[in-house]
């Protein structure tokens, strides 16, 4: 009792699942986002941020 | 703060802007418009800005609320877009492209606010402070919604059932795709969360 089929702890196999499971997760959320992110930024939108900067200075 | 270092903190947070509209738009041009309106509303309202508080805090609040204001306006709800388009624009293995792809749609199912807690969180390593800043709710809401994100995601993507899910089925009858099947079959020894781990 209180060990799994393959004689570990229950709770340490849950861990390290759910620690692999961080890891893919993350890298996951990396291969979604990450080309996305690395897009240079719309010239039209840093012109709107500059032209703000005149104004106000 | 002088309006030159206003503007170079704007500039500087763009990258992280973009995420935090990936993640509530599910739409590349949705989540473009978004940053672009956000920081129209912030040049705007600039002079409401107390210089040593949050900035970040403060111009993703202002995206948030951007969000939610244009989700009123147009009733309805996102949807998936061309995300997974992206993703099979990377240079990935087949199986790995199959288990980003059931990721992906996983994302999609998550509510709004999960979803964007979790992103920032994961890969912007946003403490629940700083969500909850930027949400304006309690650090434990914040952290409520990063696990429960994160749970629900295992249990969907690992082909458990979360007990919300196993209720809501009772309930309503509903039958979910098994997206561990997809990923199982994508991914059988050399799996790529086993092979993350390694």
């Amino acid at each position: 009792m209180g060990k799994s089929m393959d004689g570990a702890p229950p709770r340490k196999g849950r861990q390290s699942r759910d620690q692999a499971f961080d890891v893919w997760l993350k890298r996951g959320l990396h291969q979604l986002f990450d080309d996305v992110v690395n897009e240079p930024v719309p010239e039209e939108l840093l012109k709107l941020i500059e032209e703000d900067r005149s104004k106000q200075d | 703060m002088t309006a030159s270092l206003f503007h170079d903190q704007v500039i500087a947070i763009l990258p992280k802007l973009r995420v935090q509209a990936l993640a509530l738009t599910r739409n590349r041009t949705a989540a473009e418009d978004l940053v672009q309106d956000a920081v129209c509303n912030a040049l705007a309202a600039q002079q409401s800005f107390i210089p040593g508080t949050n900035f970040g805090a403060w111009m993703h609040r202002i995206l948030r609320n951007r969000f939610i204001s244009d989700l009123r306006k147009k009733r309805e709800t996102t949807d998936i877009d061309d995300a997974p388009q992206s993703m099979l624009a990377v240079a990935a293995r087949h199986d790995d492209r199959l288990a980003l792809m059931e990721l992906d749609a996983a994302l999609a199912r998550l509510p709004d606010d999960q979803r964007e807690a979790l992103v920032l969180g994961v890969l912007e390593g946003m403490s629940y402070q700083e969500l909850a800043d930027m949400s304006g709710c309690a650090v434990g809401t914040a952290k409520s919604r990063v696990f429960r994100a994160r749970r629900q995601l295992e249990a969907w993507l690992t082909g458990e059932e979360s007990v919300s899910e196993a209720a809501g089925r009772k309930k309503s009858g509903r039958v979910h795709t098994n997206a561990a099947k997809t990923i199982g079959a994508a991914r059988p020894e050399s799996s790529s969360m086993n092979a993350a781990v390694v």
